[in-house]
Formats: structure tokens, C-alpha cells, sequence
């Protein structure tokens, strides 16, 4: 991320959760921060404690945060937020855990009579990381069709061209489901594994070459040793943990979306 | 393959679905799609890390190193870079990319007691890593990134405490002081589980190639057989130059050297020389009755007690009478205490050391900061006060100074005083390159602590070129000495890769100091 796109990511941010932004400059922004944010970012439980105990008028803090250091040296003060900055990464997580569920509707134009029916849709994004000496990342967004069962994939990019609100529109008539949104995941993860399956496996044969070869070279250090020392052990299970293939499937987030 | 699944997600999205909890806002949900697609590690290989990094730029050769230490050495490797050319800079990198990567979740970095707050602050300023100065009485199992004194660690109750955490990577700073692998702290390393493991020397051969074999084998058993073929290939009497080329390609599999000269950076030159000092006649008396006390007496007939007490009668007299005075107390014979009674009264009078005299001449033609190593605590008081009657400022710098004291001096050092008179335990990892001469009054057996030495001025941010004299009195130990250096380097260029000049610049035209007459090496005739 570069800063501009840090920057508008703060502001998107504080906006949604009704922070009001007190001044907004290209390179750093000034926020006032709601009790609930306060208590979710600031860190200091004491001070929420004894205001609410002693019925004392809240204060919830204000920010400034900027996007580019050069502003540190025209004398705006406050905390320099980059990719990698402690604050960044809680905000990330603040956002990650505040963005888990939807229930999304396509809003219709008002002048198409015709077909004003929504079916209902399970989206899930998955993200599978591959493991051994080294990792990498894929995500994966996946949609399935309630009435159909039909999958596809890049489901929240699909969703880019489309106007959703979390309301239904009016007079329209929502399809119920006929495979039921549980049902669903359990296909989705299903296909989930199909997929990581069809991968190229080549990674994992690398690190298992690597993983024999250096468990060859540790067992000729101790050849012939009837009782071998303990280090023998901790270092196969040391070289074991390096190479040992894994992957793990994590869903990012996901939810129920009604589309024409 | 294993396969795991970790969500929560699904029990959340039942309670929404039975209308028990609120749904989130399509905004946010927006928002942390992106966050995490655009925080994707796409790539098995290359450096994800310095995105997260916009406020460091790491050089080329440190960039490099992290990334071969990542991806060919698979995360095992001996980082061995010249003095100075941040090698905790590529530690920090390699770290960084593993925590990034979720590679490693808990590491160890283990460091001599003066450096543990420098790697603390280097962490957090550089890397964002949020590392933790151990203390007594610490729980290490909510600490990710500990960093803890070797000698600390190594003992109870610290050491089981670690033995209880499961660390990923392992970092010791300053493994040389890992080459005898009869030591507690070798054992304790070699026991501790190395899934990641980098080891940090800038010399790693100090005295001869088994200390490399034991490195290596810290860091990967087996890598060079094990003891006996080694010794058998390799052992310092009959290796060959083929021997060697292998050698030096199998530790360049675990290990990254980078030196000055092919960072592409432009350094300023190390101007070296070797100075000869002639002893005035009372002083070669002396040096004689001191060397034939062997012979007097079985209170020093151990090799060891003469060559110390040569060696510091070329420090100076004040050294020479400590250990004597300590030593004559064991002489019973009559006829000894009087032979060492009588060297005694020659050392009380008062002369001023020839050596003394030309590190006083050097510092004053020098007329800008000096820093003075010397082995020896007497000579240092003796140094301080000569200086002073020669109206030269000096301060004092060793290992039994406080850490306030050793920033005290410091900075006096760089305001006011225009010596610093050191040893070398004092001197460990402090930085001065606003000094740019460099006196080793006493030579060490060592050629590793002279490198160690000059790397405290010669280094990253030096700007103007570094004078380096090596004192050494003729016709003493010391001719012997610098023989026995050289030797050495020549076995850690042979094996390890070439050195920066050390003991002569002139001993880089492939001229060996028992052939050519270091004294007579241009840089000193001009």
C-alpha cells in the first residue's frame, strides 16, 4: 500500500465508524474518536474504568495520524502511520474483525417492472497459505447459488459493478433458498479442497527433497553411534518443522447476497 | 498432505442467520477483502518485508544476503561480514520477513550483555520488531522476541525457562564467541532446537580451521563430516590448495561474506603500518633478566608466566611489576627472591617506556582523536598519567566500567579528550567514526581482535581515511608475534575469503611477513 492508499483507507475508515474527521489534509488527517473506537484502539482500560465508575464525562481521545513523514518536518505533530506501523496493523485488525458478515441486496432501479425477484447467494473468501521453509498466499472468493448450486469464483470482484445496500429493495420478491446456506459451506469447502488439490504440488516435492537431504547429511554426523545424543533428536525435529509441507485454509469473510 | 482448517467464521454466521447478532457493515467487509488481498504473500520466494519497511533502505549487499539466506540457505547460515557492514541490519531483515511470513512466531537472540539494549533499540526503531530485554523473573511465554545475554542464558534458572519455549529462529550476535566447543555457552547453543538459526561473526576463524568446523557444526551437524574426516582432510599440517577450494565452497553453503571492497560502496582507505620500536639499553636488560627467569626458578618454568611478563615489559614497566610482585611471592630459594627482588627494583625506578614515547609522538603528529588499545589495565593508568605530563588528554575505557560510565566516556572522548585509551573487552561494539587513527599498543595473539579493533572507527559512516599503527618492539616477543599473525590470516583467507588490511597494507602484494621485513614496507620508508 502506498500512502495515498493508507490515507484513504484511514478516512474510509473513521467515516464508517462514525469517527468525525477533524481536519483533513492531503498528507495526515485529524480524528475525533468515538467512546467505542477509543476503547477498541487506545488501549487503556483503566482510564474507560474509573470514568465510568466515577460517572466522570467521557473523553474520548483525538488522533493525528500521517500518511507522509515530510509533514514531521513542517511542524505537523502526531503518529507517523505507514505498512508495517503498529497503528496500521491494529487498524487492520479492528477492520478485519468489524467486517466478517454480510447481507447484501442488489437495489433495482425503480423503472424495471419486469422481474423483480433476488435470488439468494452464500459468498466465502478463503485465503489458503502454503507452508514449509517458505509460504505464499491465494485467495480465493467463492459464490454459490441457493436455488442452483452453481459455483463461481471471483465472487467479490463480481460484486464490484453491482449497487448493494443492506436493505431489500422495495416490492421485490426474494427467492427462499432451496439448498440451505449451511449446506452450502459445506460444498464451498468441499470445492475449496477440490482446488487447493488440482495445485501444482512442486513445492511441496522441493521441500521434501531438501528435508531428506539434510536429515541424510544429520545421520552421517552420528554414523555408528549406538546411543546417539539427544542433540540428534532436537535437530531432526528442528529440520522436520522446517520442511514439513502444510496448508492452512482461513475464511477472511463472507455472507448472504441477494442478486438479480 | 496435512491440511488445516482454521475458522470460527462458521459459528458467527449460524448466529447471524438465526438473527442473534448484527450483520457488519458492507464497507468494512469491502475493506478487509482488500486489506487482505493487497497484504497477500503472492510470491514462495523474495523479500515481502521491506514494503513493510518504507523508512530503511538497506543496501544492495545486505539486501542480497537476506534473501540468499532465505532462499538457498533455507534460513541456517553464518552471517560474516566484515566489521561494519551491518550485519544487523540482514539479521533484522531475515527476522522480519519470517515474522511477515508467519514462519517464525517466537525468537531467541542471544547477544553479549553490552549489546542487548542496541539490538532492542535497533528492533524497534528499523524493524518494528517489538522485542523484549530479558530480565530475571521474566515469563517468557508472552514474549515473541526476546533478547537475552549469552551468559545469562546459558545459566539456571534462565536456561530451563528457555527450554520450555519452543523458539523458530535463534539468533547468537558475536559467535565467535562460540569456537571452543568445550564451553557451556557452545553446549547450550548446540542443544537449543535450530528449525532457523543465524549465527553473526565477523571472523569466524580466529586461530586455526576447527573453530570453523565447530561453527558449522552448531549451525548444521554433519555439514562437514563429522571430527574425525574432518581432521583427517583437513587438519592444519597437510592440507593443499585443492583441499582448501573445497573447503571454502562447502562453508559457503551456510555462510555470507560480504567484504568492504564489493559492497560497491566507496570506503576510505585503512592506511596501516607497522611501527618498530627500538628498547633503550636499561629496558633490554630488564627484558633479558625477565625472559631468563625460566631458568631461575620453577615458579616460572611454565611457557606461559615468561611470555606474559615479555609481553608486558613491552606494554610497559607498571604492567610488568604487577604480575612479578604477584609471582615473587611463591619464590622460596633465597637466591631467586634476590634475582627477583633485584628485576623488581629496576622496574620501581622511574623511566619512561620507549613505547610510551613513540605513542606520544604518533598521537601528537596525528593532532586529531586517537583511540589506543592496549592489553593491559596497569598500562593504562601508566599510559593516562604520561600523557598527561605531555600535555596530551586522555580517557579510559574498559569492561569494568558501568554502562552509564562506558556513555560518560564516550562522549567525553568525542567532546573534550583526545584520546581513548582501551581494551578490547571495553571497547566491544561501541561505534566512533568520528576517530581516524588507531594505536595498537599491544598486539594480541589474535588477528581477529586487531580487525575487531579498527572495525570500531572503520566503518559504515567513516568519511575520511583510517591510520592504523601496530606497535611492536624488535628483538621481542613481539617479532614473534607478528609471524604468528599473519599465519593466521593466512589460514582465513585460504578458507574463509580475503581479509582487509590488518597488520601492513603493504602485506597485500602477497608478501609474507617472515619473507619481507615488515618494517621495511613502503608505507612506513615514505
Amino acid at each position: 500500500m502506498y500512502p495515498k492508499q493508507i490515507h484513504d483507507y484511514l478516512h474510509q475508515f473513521f467515516n464508517e465508524n462514525n469517527c468525525e474527521v477533524i481536519e483533513r489534509h492531503e498528507n495526515y488527517l485529524q480524528v475525533q474518536l468515538t467512546i467505542e473506537m477509543d476503547k477498541k484502539i487506545m488501549n487503556r482500560p483503566f482510564y474507560w474504568r474509573y470514568v465510568e465508575s466515577v460517572n466522570e464525562t467521557p473523553r474520548p481521545a483525538q488522533l493525528t495520524l500521517i500518511t507522509d513523514i515530510q509533514q514531521l518536518k513542517n511542524g505537523v505533530k502526531g503518529e507517523v502511520v505507514h505498512m508495517g506501523s503498529p497503528r496500521l496493523h491494529q487498524l487492520f485488525q479492528a477492520t478485519k474483525e468489524m467486517g466478517l458478515f454480510v447481507k447484501m441486496f442488489e437495489q433495482l432501479s425503480a423503472n424495471q417492472d419486469s422481474q423483480r425477484v433476488l435470488t439468494p447467494w452464500l459468498c466465502v473468501n478463503y485465503k489458503v497459505s502454503y507452508h514449509c521453509h517458505q509460504t505464499k498466499e491465494v485467495l480465493y472468493s467463492l459464490g454459490i447459488n441457493l436455488m442452483t448450486g452453481a459455483v463461481f469464483q471471483e465472487f467479490n470482484e463480481m460484486m464490484d459493478a453491482r449497487f448493494l445496500a443492506d436493505k431489500p429493495p422495495e416490492q421485490v420478491y426474494q427467492l427462499p433458498y432451496i439448498i440451505t446456506p449451511m449446506r452450502a459451506l459445506a460444498r464451498l469447502d468441499a470445492v475449496i479442497d477440490r482446488i487447493v488439490d488440482e495445485q501444482d504440488q512442486t513445492w511441496a516435492e522441493e521441500a521434501k527433497k531438501k528435508w531428506r537431504k539434510d536429515q541424510a547429511v544429520l545421520d552421517y554426523f552420528y554414523e555408528g553411534q549406538e546411543n546417539k545424543a539427544d542433540s540428534y533428536e532436537v535437530e531432526k525435529q528442528a529440520i522436520a518443522e522446517r520442511f514439513k509441507p502444510k496448508i492452512t485454509i482461513d475464511i477472511v469473510n463472507g455472507g448472504l447476497f441477494y442478486l438479480q | 498432505m496435512l491440511i488445516e482448517r482454521r475458522s470460527d467464521w462458521k459459528e458467527g454466521f449460524v448466529d447471524r442467520l438465526e438473527n442473534s447478532a448484527p450483520w457488519d457493515s458492507w464497507t468494512l467487509y469491502k475493506m478487509s477483502y482488500d486489506i487482505t488481498k493487497s497484504n497477500l504473500i503472492t510470491d514462495f520466494s523474495g523479500l515481502q518485508s521491506l514494503k513493510y519497511l518504507p523508512h530503511i533502505k538497506p543496501l544492495d549487499h545486505q539486501l542480497e544476503a537476506a534473501q540468499r539466506v532465505i532462499e538457498e540457505m533455507n534460513g541456517k547460515a553464518i552471517l560474516a561480514d566484515e566489521v561494519g557492514l551491518g550485519k544487523t541490519i540482514e539479521a533484522g531483515l531475515i527476522l522480519k520477513e519470517y515474522l511477515i511470513r508467519g514462519l517464525v512466531k517466537k525468537a531467541l537472540i542471544l547477544v553479549p550483555a553490552s549489546l542487548a539494549n542496541q539490538w532492542v533499540e535497533e528492533l524497534h526503531y528499523k524493524f518494528h520488531i517489538p522485542a523484549m530485554l530479558y530480565r530475571k523473573n521474566y515469563e517468557l511465554d508472552y514474549v515473541d522476541v526476546v533478547v537475552m545475554s549469552l551468559d545469562t542464558a546459558k545459566r539456571s534458572p534462565h536456561k530451563e525457562k528457555i527450554d520450555a519455549q519452543e523458539y523458530d529462529l535463534i539468533i547468537v550476535d558475536e559467535a565467535h564467541k562460540l569456537k571452543n566447543h568445550k564451553t557451556i555457552s557452545y553446549q547450550f547453543v548446540q542443544n537449543l532446537k535450530k528449525k532457523f538459526c543465524l549465527l553473526l561473526t565477523a571472523t569466524p576463524i580466529q586461530n586455526d580451521v576447527f573453530e570453523l568446523f565447530y561453527l558449522v557444526t552448531l549451525l548444521k551437524q554433519g555439514h562437514l563430516g563429522n571430527y574425525e574426516n574432518f581432521s583427517a582432510v583437513f587438519s592444519a599440517r597437510k592440507r593443499d590448495a585443492e583441499q582448501d577450494e573445497y573447503l571454502k565452497e562447502l562453508v559457503g553453503q551456510v555462510m555470507v561474506r560480504n567484504k568492504r571492497s564489493d559492497t560497491g560502496i566507496e570506503w576510505t582507505n585503512r592506511r596501516v603500518q607497522v611501527i618498530p620500536i627500538e628498547f633503550t639499553e636499561e629496558e633490554r636488560k630488564i627484558y633479558q633478566s625477565v625472559s631468563a627467569l625460566k631458568d631461575i626458578s620453577p615458579v616460572f618454568s611454565d611457557a606461559f608466566s615468561v611470555i606474559t611478563l615479555q609481553r608486558e615489559m613491552c606494554s610497559s614497566q607498571l604492567a610488568t611489576l604487577g604480575t612479578l610482585q604477584k609471582l615473587s611471592g611463591e619464590c622460596m630459594k633465597p637466591e631467586e627472591i634476590d634475582y627477583v627482588a633485584d628485576i623488581i627494583q629496576q622496574l620501581e625506578k622511574p623511566a619512561i617506556h620507549s613505547k610510551a614515547q613513540k605513542a606520544a609522538n604518533l598521537i601528537l603528529k596525528a593532532n586529531d582523536k586517537v583511540i589506543l588499545f592496549t592489553e593491559y589495565r596497569a598500562t593504562q593508568n601508566y599510559l593516562h598519567e604520561y600523557f598527561y605530563s605531555q600535555g596530551i588528554s586522555s580517557v579510559i575505557f574498559n569492561g569494568k566500567l558501568s554502562k552509564n560510565s562506558r556513555e560518560w566516556v564516550k562522549h567525553l572522548f568525542k567532546q573534550q579528550a583526545q584520546v581513548l585509551i582501551a581494551t578490547e573487552s571495553g571497547a566491544e561494539g561501541i561505534n566512533l567514526q568520528f576517530c581516524h587513527h588507531v594505536i595498537n599498543y599491544d598486539l594480541p595473539w589474535n588477528p581477529m581482535k586487531l580487525e575487531q579493533r579498527i572495525g570500531r572507527v572503520h566503518r559504515l559512516g567513516q568519511t575520511q581515511d583510517v591510520h592504523i599503527y601496530n606497535l611492536a618492539i624488535k628483538e621481542t616477543i613481539e617479532d614473534h608475534m607478528l609471524h604468528v599473525l599473519q599465519d593466521k590470516i593466512g589460514v582465513f583467507e585460504k578458507v574463509v575469503g580475503d581479509l582487509d588490511d590488518i597488520l601492513t597494507t603493504a602485506g597485500k602484494e602477497g608478501q609474507h611477513v617472515s619473507e619481507a621485513n615488515p618494517r621495511l614496507s613502503p608505507s612506513i620508508l615514505q
